[in-house]
């Protein structure tokens, strides 16, 4: 018996080595950590339960027979994020590249199945040089698997990528339908195709991190949501990212005590938004002076800055926050702005996180650019989302709410549960010179004339009570007390029941 | 008594005033411009009446406006502060004229002090002493060299036309006054095309020493003891105290004698200071000019008599005889004050405007006008608040942070926690280098003058200029924190049964390379952090989300500001700045395999000086920009900045779009 059990440990040491100390150098040499040490990092001390250490692969051809590893090249399990139940994959670079083989795939499904059933977020460790070309279809067959999951657990479970190394070709697939992806900035990118193909088929030259770099993707194309300088870094921040999400679509999310006073009144908030309307401020230090404890998780800050996302709490609860921001672009919608919003919305609904929509929006920006990308389709993303949500939605208008613009940001007319204002909120078709040069058209050449009514029109639509007069608004609140109101129209709607009628799936623009 | 009096000022001084005149019962009338109408003194005042627009000469400087207002109101005086129409005669005889008190001196007094060789003759009378010198130009060497003798070495011989350090010459002996003659006035003549030269006495080691004194209206005029304002960063005072380190009694009753002899000279009658020079080497004294109005420092001369100034001036105003007698002014304690600007010390003291995202101030148990407490104590002058704007309008002080305290190191003790709790967001401030000075050796021991600044910091001030001298304290403040996040997280809903999170007691501070482990464990009200073989102890009731840490390290209460960035905590205190990282042993292990990352190297961009609106981009790519050339313009704050080549470059990449709202440091062109 003793000897059994010594061989135990002979096995696992020899797994735990994944493809040998040589390999486990090169990696460190390029500021990356082993799958088993990123591990470490994510989880609580001593929690992790680990599966399939001794699963192998199956390959015979091209002398893989010779060469298999314990493992194959992935470790999963589970284990805990501040006693949290969390189900996780990592690829090890150090074993043939972290290449997805058909038992790689199937110890990843293993891991989704299971935290599906249980009601547990799937979190991936990326690291893989692509599918293992040895074994051919059977790696693709592998991937579609693993698509497949990705699928059925959406919506269920919280699904998060970390991209920590390469990750090409079809293997991105799999991050891109996860919730989140994050990213290690100079270790990490993701491309369809590599920067030797681009060259090929349309002669651009561009390095792999010009491509498909951390920097990349979490500022010109939005595919990931927050890039970090380091493993250890993404690793301890995605932890505290994890402390905000619900364990699944069954539950209420997380609430983590709070010393900060629902009352807590803050005078500075009645000067942010300035005399001058064309005055830009920022929208973030309402959010930060508004959410618990100043601490607001943004996702998405260096793309499509115009409208600003992530994660807060209130009372303790956690809420998404979605707010127009003045400082870019005036805080106008646009097709990427309406696609990072929408998609955000659609996440804190399938998790049952109360949205807190914040609304300084001029309209819809115009131009060819936009016309031409199809903001009208895009545009309709954000409005089909806050029009199908149905959990907690708060509305606070600060300034100006015109247009369609005002239609989508969480309005009264879809389901806002609770519309708020600020007296300095203007809720219109337009702002008023706009209006006045359409509705007195042919006094253009009167200057004084369209001055006046101007003026007339400021006074009687830039203000915040004709909607209320017409119940758009529930009330009109002032600044300081934000937090106070907002706090009580969240405990009011923790009860909250909303219902869409039963259909197979609704047919979001995409 | 007067029953109303008008405020023809703005920001602190305009408060201090109203707080006097509240305390006498006395109503108050504050101006503003059309971006002030949400300041502070509109809000204090019990009326208030707009004069215009934002810059001050269509609405603080304009006579006719404050007249205005006096008479719509029924303002029977003006107060004027300080700047503005303070020291301005025609004002005051505008109001004289218009039956309205200026609470402040006769213009005949304005007029003659504000003459500069006017006031040196009046000076010279009344046997206040001067910088010897000699005022007509002089033709040749030889002659040079018998003045000089005059006069008494070393002294300064300077070109008439001359500035900026140019055209000026110091001589210790008659070969360099032979020498400095002729050089200065060659370089006078190429630089100026005047080669008039002067020569006067040389004060070494100058230090700035001033006298306040006060006069009413029945002859009587005594001074108030000095104040010493020699740390100056460009002539700009930047902390002042009472005493002086350096004066002693003869030399202190000497210069108050003279002062007063001055005022008495003018008929004073008012609040006034009388600026010297005094000889770092030898206490020689000189007069340089007298100030017509109450100073910006005039707290601490507050602090250290007891007495309120600005009700001094009103009631001399009111024609009250002064109720005491020279013999009856206190001299108790010390008094410190640091001006709070609005400037980054760290970009060259850049003045810095914006909204006041935050604003704490440390906490006072001294107000304007009040009492002052026995034992000392602060006191905060400001005319801002939390949400208010700094407008690029007027000056950028923020606040004035006085203290007083029995002896001079328990002021500057005082004056460091002060410092420690002053929170400021939103726009930069110049804490971090007052913080520095406070800890300067030569500052502490008193040993300065005016040159103290240039010569501590002659490449400007830098964050590694202010050293901590306790990591200790930092290590374990930070470890304490991050422990106290980690114990919330044990209360996080949704945990597994049994197998909740479980915080970990070893620790490891990383700041900079240095990582230092430590071990925590809990105590009532704290930590016990066993840190480097001692056992250090962290005390505190600090909240989430507060800035200000508050509590005591090792029995000694203290204060630092800390924030959450990230993973990282930046910590503030004693003026240094920290960005320290905690985490577990483990995870601090594979830190340190993490590759160093050099910040980008940014000298090759063009960086957004401030925040506002890209307006204009004057270059296209692959241009050759000449130095001095225009590349950008910015629209901030209505004010359009144009941002030019520094050298001669090529323009590289256009990072940044017309129309576009920058940040500050947002790359809009980068150059090959």
């Amino acid at each position: 018996m003793h000897d059994i059990i010594h061989q135990l440990d002979e096995k696992r040491e020899r797994a735990r080595l994944g493809g040998g100390p040589k390999r486990i150098e090169a990696q460190h040499s390029k500021g990356k950590l082993t799958a088993r040490e990123r591990l470490e990092l994510l989880l609580d001390p001593g929690t992790f339960e680990e599966w399939d250490m001794f699963k192998e692969h199956r390959c015979v051809d091209f002398g893989m027979d010779a060469q298999r590893v314990p493992g194959d090249g992935v470790v999963t399990g589970y284990g805990t994020i501040n006693g949290r139940m969390v189900f996780v994959f990592s690829q090890d670079f150090t074993v043939f590249g972290g290449a997805l083989s058909e038992a790689h795939a199937e110890k990843i499904c293993k891991v989704m199945d299971k935290a599906m059933q249980v009601g547990a977020p799937v979190i991936g460790l990326n690291d893989s040089g692509g599918a293992r070309i040895q074994e051919g279809v059977a790696a693709l067959g592998g991937y579609a698997d693993v698509f497949q999951k990705n699928v059925l657990a959406s919506g269920v479970v919280p699904q998060i990528s970390m991209i920590m190394g390469p990750c090409a070709g079809g293997a991105v697939y799999s991050p891109a339908m996860t919730d989140f992806i994050f990213m290690v900035k100079d270790s990490s990118y993701m491309f369809v195709t590599g920067p030797d193909v681009v060259k090929t088929v349309t002669h651009e030259e561009v390095t792999a991190e010009e491509l498909g770099g951390a920097v990349t993707h979490t500022s010109k194309s939005g595919v990931a949501d927050l890039a970090f300088d380091n493993d250890v870094e993404a690793l301890l921040m995605l932890r505290r990212f994890v402390n905000y999400l619900p364990l699944n679509n069954r539950e209420k999310p997380p609430l983590r005590p709070t010393s900060d006073p629902a009352e807590r009144l803050d005078f500075s908030l009645d000067t942010l938004v300035p005399d001058n309307a064309n005055k830009p401020y920022d929208i973030k230090e309402l959010i930060i002076k508004m959410v618990d404890d100043a601490d607001f998780f943004e996702i998405q800050p260096d793309h499509a800055k115009n409208i600003v996302v992530g994660f807060a709490r209130m009372e303790g609860e956690t809420v998404g926050i979605v707010a127009n921001q003045p400082m870019v672009l005036a805080g106008c919608l646009d097709i990427k702005s309406s696609i990072k919003a929408g998609r955000f919305v659609r996440f804190c609904d399938a998790f049952n996180i109360p949205i807190i929509t914040l609304v300084d929006v001029p309209g819809f920006m115009p131009g060819t650019s936009q016309e031409y990308g199809g903001i009208i389709k895009h545009g309709a993303k954000l409005l089909y989302a806050y029009a199908e949500c149905t959990v907690p939605k708060i509305t606070l208008i600060t300034r100006k709410a015109y247009g369609g613009a005002y239609d989508v940001m969480a309005s009264k007319h879809l389901r806002g549960d609770v519309n708020f204002a600020w007296p300095s909120a203007e809720i219109a078709v337009m702002g008023p010179k706009g209006a006045v040069e359409i509705i007195f058209r042919e006094d253009k050449g009167d200057p004084a004339k369209l001055a006046a009514k101007e003026a007339e029109y400021k006074a009687k639509f830039a203000n915040p009570f004709v909607a209320g007069a017409r119940g758009f608004i529930d009330d009109v609140i002032q600044p300081h007390e934000t937090r106070k109101r907002i706090c009580r129209s969240l405990v009011m709607l923790r009860n909250k029941k909303l219902e869409n009628p039963w259909r197979k799936h609704g047919n979001i623009p995409l | 008594m007067f029953k109303k009096i008008l405020i023809a000022n703005r920001g602190e001084i305009a408060c201090r005033v109203i707080k006097t005149a509240r305390k006498m019962g006395i109503k108050t009338v504050a101006v503003y411009s059309e971006v002030d109408k949400d300041a502070m003194h509109v809000e204090l005042a019990d009326e208030a009446v707009c004069i215009g627009p934002a810059a001050s000469k269509e609405s603080y400087l304009v006579a006719d406006k404050i007249i205005a207002a006096c008479k719509q109101t029924g303002a029977e005086a003006v107060h004027p502060g300080y700047g503005f129409l303070s020291e301005n005669e025609a004002f005051s005889r505008r109001l004289e004229e218009e039956g309205i008190i200026f609470i402040g001196p006769k213009h005949h007094a304005i007029a003659a002090m504000g003459d500069k060789i006017a006031s040196k003759k009046l000076a010279l009378a009344a046997k206040v002493n001067t910088i010897p010198g000699y005022n007509e130009a002089i033709d040749t060497p030889d002659q040079a060299v018998g003045i000089a003798k005059g006069i008494g070495y070393p002294v300064m011989i300077k070109a008439s036309a001359g500035g900026g350090g140019k055209g000026l010459r110091v001589a210790y002996n008659d070969k360099e006054a032979h020498e400095g003659f002729a050089s200065c006035k060659n370089e006078a003549k190429n630089a100026f095309g005047d080669d008039r030269v002067f020569i006067e006495k040389f004060v070494e080691e100058p230090r700035h020493i001033e006298i306040q004194l006060i006069g009413d209206g029945h002859g009587n005029v005594v001074y108030l003891w000095e104040r010493e304002c020699s740390i100056q960063r460009r002539h700009q005072k930047v902390i002042e105290e009472a005493p002086s380190p350096f004066l002693d009694d003869k030399t202190r009753r000497a210069m108050g004698e003279q002062a007063v002899a001055l005022a008495k000279a003018v008929k004073y009658q008012s609040a006034g200071t009388v600026e010297f020079v005094v000889g770092g080497k030898d206490k020689a004294f000189y007069f340089l000019e007298m100030n017509t109005r109450l100073q910006v420092e005039h707290p601490v001369t507050e602090c250290i008599t007891g007495l309120d100034l600005v009700e001094l001036m009103i009631r001399v105003a009111a024609g009250e005889k002064l109720p005491f007698t020279q013999d009856q002014v206190k001299r108790d304690g010390w008094a410190m004050e640091c001006r709070i600007n609005a400037e980054d010390p760290f970009r060259n003291f850049l003045p810095s405007t914006g909204r006041l995202v935050k604003y704490l101030p440390p906490t006072t148990n001294m107000e304007a006008a009040g009492s002052v407490p026995a034992g000392g104590g602060v006191r905060v002058d400001t005319g801002v608040y939390e949400g208010g704007e700094i407008s690029m309008f007027y000056d950028s002080m923020i606040a004035k942070l006085i203290v007083h305290a029995p002896t001079r190191d328990q002021a500057i003790a005082r004056m460091r926690e002060a410092l420690n709790a002053f929170v400021i967001r939103g726009v930069g401030s110049n804490i971090a280098f007052q913080a520095a000075l406070m800890q300067n050796p030569r500052f502490i021991n008193g040993n300065f003058n005016t040159g103290l600044i240039g010569e501590e910091y002659p490449k400007g001030f830098n964050a590694a200029d202010v050293v901590h001298d306790d990591p200790a304290m930092l290590v374990c403040v930070a470890a304490a924190v991050h422990r106290q996040y980690l114990e919330r997280n044990t209360q996080i809903s949704g945990q597994m049964p049994g197998h909740g999170f479980k915080p970990c007691a070893d620790l490891v501070v990383v700041m900079g390379d240095a990582h230092h482990p430590v071990t925590l464990t809990a105590a009532a009200g704290g930590w016990d952090v066993a840190f480097s073989g001692e056992i250090c102890t962290v005390r505190s009731d600090w909240q989430f989300g507060q800035t200000l840490y508050r509590g005591s390290f090792n029995g000694e209460p203290f204060c630092m500001q800390v924030e959450r960035r990230g993973l990282k905590y930046r910590l503030f205190h004693w003026g240094t700045q920290a960005d320290v990282l905690v985490m577990n042993r483990a995870a601090a292990a594979l830190q340190k395999l993490m590759p160093h990352k050099a910040p980008p190297d940014m000298s090759r961009f063009l960086l957004s000086p401030m925040p506002g609106l890209l307006s204009e981009i004057a270059v296209t790519e692959g241009q050759e920009v000449k130095a001095g050339e225009t590349l950008a313009k910015i629209e901030a704050m209505k004010m359009e900045n144009v941002l030019k080549a520094e050298r001669d470059c090529v323009v590289d990449k256009l990072l940044a779009k017309p129309g576009e709202s920058l940040a500050v440091d947002q790359p809009i062109i980068g150059f090959r």
